[in-house]
């Protein structure tokens, strides 16, 4: 499906200063960010970060109270850009008593597929599912992560440039769990332009091209995940066990009597300079930062908190 | 309109996949119109088990009259009350008889007198009664076969009157001897044979049951009575009670008017339900970011609930039909069951924006049909209803329904007066549906 026409068609989404709230609760408070088309874009917080209700608004199923939203460089209600984005929501949307391939018809015709596209378009849905098999029986039998994977290829029907996957590895078993990455990096490799959002951080580094974090619906940092380390996640950290030491070398961190602890921000070069220097290790550990210390050195808090 | 047709086929096969839902829309509804068309008289008076209420005017005052209501007493199908022919006329029309029977003065003379022209008897019955109505008269010419066969075997009042004939005949064929002999010929074996009759009515028992098949067969051709049918209704005020009972041909022609309502209320207490189930469900938001328009969405269900309701009302009819209601206008039934759908559809849009729950939504549809339902005429028929409360249910749409559709069924309504049932109907459907439109719509989600 081509991308429409129009301003700021770079942009998948863009979104400006975005506002929402529910009563006294701020739900989103000045978002703004802009997502590259054919980018798998991460949105990471913790639960009631403002993540469903960014991807309510992108969908244009909520307006913002203040700010912009633009998809392909139109507001999201419009129906060109319905028919360019496909949600997949963090909560099931199926019809339990219909069969996976009535639910992928049903919602096929909304989006005016009819005959063979839709039939050609199903049998695709059904296979990135990987419920070929089970394509003809009532949703209500299906497991969880069947239910799920279902859930995804429904917001697929329509072969859309822009995927907005609001959690969709919530509850599942690691299986589908792994089904549903498979399916995501096939989606990136055709072009499509996903936003994921997730608390999982693991989920984030493994798809996520760029990651935005946000807490109380306030953006807190935006950048490529080695970027977001680099930047906030702190030093690398070294454990050893050092089995020789030249006399009157000067180790960084602490040592106490074989045990050696320090941070770096270039630790490999550190421990180089120690070989180097005659160094021998009996165990060398390394630990790396990732999300979680961005995170946590962002808010102060844990992702899962 | 694709779409809209999509919604509305989604929606019908839920609820063909909803066991729950198709009991209430279709099987409790057939159940009320089965209860209560038996609580109205079953599917016949007649073979319903209970006895036939006949008044019996008795002003003949003889011997023979008496012994007809004697005999008619005896059937145990019969329960027969001996008033005048005001009462028991007055009772017919009120409904508390099926009939009733006259037996005028004079009756006694000629009652069981073969050569003679046969007795009158007045029967005035309940027209919508028909099958207890041939039922009576059966039970008539039984008990007049009966007294026709017990008057053969009175030598008392035979041979009077055997002699009488004699008599006048012989006098007839004074001129012609061989005529007088054979008249006396036959005149004195008649005698000889009724003089054997009466030797074997004065032994013992055994021959009783024999002697009875030989009387009622002594009805074989000929005219035992005569019956003078009355008209006992024509009077009626067609707006009173008795005289809407009188247009009645079968207890379904009432329970099954209710039952469709029952129905039509179920289907839109479902609908109504449905649309906030969706958002509950996730499919609602799932279609609001689809390219489908608030307006699609709305349509989609009011057609679903459109077509439900009247395929509701059909297979209704359908059953009552099979069970011996008789539509009297199937057209007229048709186009008021499209404004009953009109109406609950509009309904049904109008109570979904009720609530924001399902509990919430549920709760108020069917405290509103419960409403409308027993101000309407929908749990007692609205001719047994209190004055207060018959002016009352016009403002309920059930009312307007059933009067509609009662109708096309039984009340014999004219074009101009299913007009106003129909006019009104549509009225609350296009209210109802603006007004959930209104709510739907100022309820943005977007």
């Amino acid at each position: 499906m081509a991308s429409p026409n129009g301003q700021n068609k770079q942009w998948a989404v863009l979104i400006e200063g975005l506002q929402k709230s529910y009563g006294s609760t701020t739900a989103v408070d000045g978002l703004s960010f802009q997502i590259p088309q054919g980018q798998t874009f991460g949105l990471l917080g913790p639960n009631g970060a403002g993540k469903s209700t960014t991807i309510s608004m992108i969908a244009g199923l909520l307006s913002p109270d203040s700010g912009t939203v633009q998809v392909f460089g139109q507001p999201p209600a419009q129906p060109l850009s319905r028919m360019n984005t496909g949600v997949a929501p963090q909560s099931l949307a199926l019809y339990d008593e219909f069969t996976a391939r009535e639910n992928l018809t049903f919602f096929g015709r909304m989006y005016d597929l009819s005959g063979a596209r839709l039939r050609d378009r199903t049998k695709w849905s059904l296979e990135l599912a990987g419920l070929v098999d089970r394509a003809d029986d009532r949703v209500s039998t299906y497991s969880g992560g069947m239910k799920r994977r279902l859930n995804i290829a429904v917001a697929m029907i329509h072969d859309p440039d822009l995927i907005l996957l609001d959690e969709p590895t919530v509850g599942v078993d690691p299986q589908s769990r792994n089904f549903i990455f498979e399916a995501i990096e096939q989606l990136r490799s055709n072009g499509k332009t996903i936003l994921y959002t997730t608390h999982y951080m693991e989920e984030a580094q493994r798809l996520c091209d760029q990651i935005a974090i946000v807490d109380h619906g306030r953006l807190m940092a935006l950048g490529t995940v080695d970027s977001l380390i680099s930047e906030h996640g702190g030093y690398s950290k070294v454990y050893a066990e050092v089995e020789s030491v030249p006399t009157g070398f000067e180790f960084p961190g602490t040592f106490e009597e074989s045990s050696l602890r320090f941070e770096s921000a270039d630790p490999v070069r550190e421990i180089s300079r120690m070989y180097s220097a005659g160094v021998a290790f009996r165990t060398l550990t390394m630990e790396r930062p990732d999300l979680e210390n961005v995170f946590l050195a962002l808010t102060g808090k844990s992702l899962r908190d | 309109m694709n779409k809209i047709w999509h919604l509305a086929m989604k929606d019908l096969k839920l609820l063909s996949r909803d066991r729950m839902g198709a009991f209430f829309i279709v099987v409790f509804p057939i159940l009320m119109g089965l209860f209560f068309g038996l609580a109205m008289g079953g599917p016949s008076s007649g073979s319903s088990g209970s006895k036939m209420k006949l008044s019996v005017v008795d002003e003949d005052q003889t011997p023979i009259s008496q012994r007809l209501a004697e005999k008619l007493g005896e059937n145990d199908s019969i329960e027969l009350i001996a008033e005048s022919f005001d009462e028991a006329k007055n009772n017919v029309r009120l409904g508390n008889r099926t009939g009733l029977i006259r037996i005028p003065k004079g009756f006694g003379e000629h009652a069981g007198i073969m050569w003679q022209e046969p007795p009158v008897l007045d029967v005035g019955m309940d027209p919508s009664r028909t099958a207890e109505s041939g039922m009576m008269e059966g039970f008539l010419m039984q008990a007049m076969g009966n007294i026709a066969g017990e008057e053969m075997m009175n030598m008392d009042r035979q041979m009077p009157l055997i002699e009488e004939q004699q008599k006048n005949l012989e006098t007839q064929l004074a001129n012609s001897p061989i005529q007088l002999a054979a008249s006396k010929m036959f005149f004195g074996s008649l005698k000889q044979m009724m003089g054997s009759v009466n030797e074997l009515n004065s032994l013992p028992d055994e021959g009783s049951n024999a002697g009875n098949d030989s009387q009622n067969s002594l009805a074989n051709g000929m005219q035992l009575v005569k019956v003078n049918k009355l008209d006992v209704t024509r009077e009626l005020d067609p707006n009173s009670i008795a005289g809407q009972v009188a247009k009645l041909r079968s207890p379904w022609d009432i329970s099954f008017p209710q039952a469709m309502l029952w129905g039509v209320m179920a289907c839109a207490a479902g609908f109504a339900i449905s649309l906030v189930r969706e958002k509950t469900m996730g499919t609602l938001p799932r279609l609001q970011v689809a390219p489908v328009g608030k307006m699609t969405l709305l349509l989609g269900k009011a057609l679903a609930c459109f077509l439900a309701i009247v395929v509701v009302i059909a297979m209704l009819t359908t059953l009552g039909v099979m069970l011996g209601m008789e539509p009297a206008n199937y057209l007229m039934l048709g186009i008021v069951s499209v404004c009953v759908a009109v109406a609950f559809v509009g309904i049904m849009i109008a109570v979904s924006t009720l609530g924001k729950t399902e509990q919430g939504v549920s709760g108020a549809g069917w405290g509103i049909n419960m409403i409308m339902a027993m101000i309407g005429g929908a749990m007692i028929p609205a001719m047994f209803m209190p004055k207060i409360l018959l002016e009352a249910s016009v403002i309920s749409p059930v009312r307007w329904s059933i009067y509609g559709i009662e109708g096309a069924i039984w009340r014999g309504f004219s074009w101009m007066e299913v007009a106003m049932p129909c006019v009104i109907l549509i009225l609350v459907g296009v209210v109802g549906f603006a007004l959930g439109v209104t709510i739907w719509m100022r309820r943005s989600l977007a």
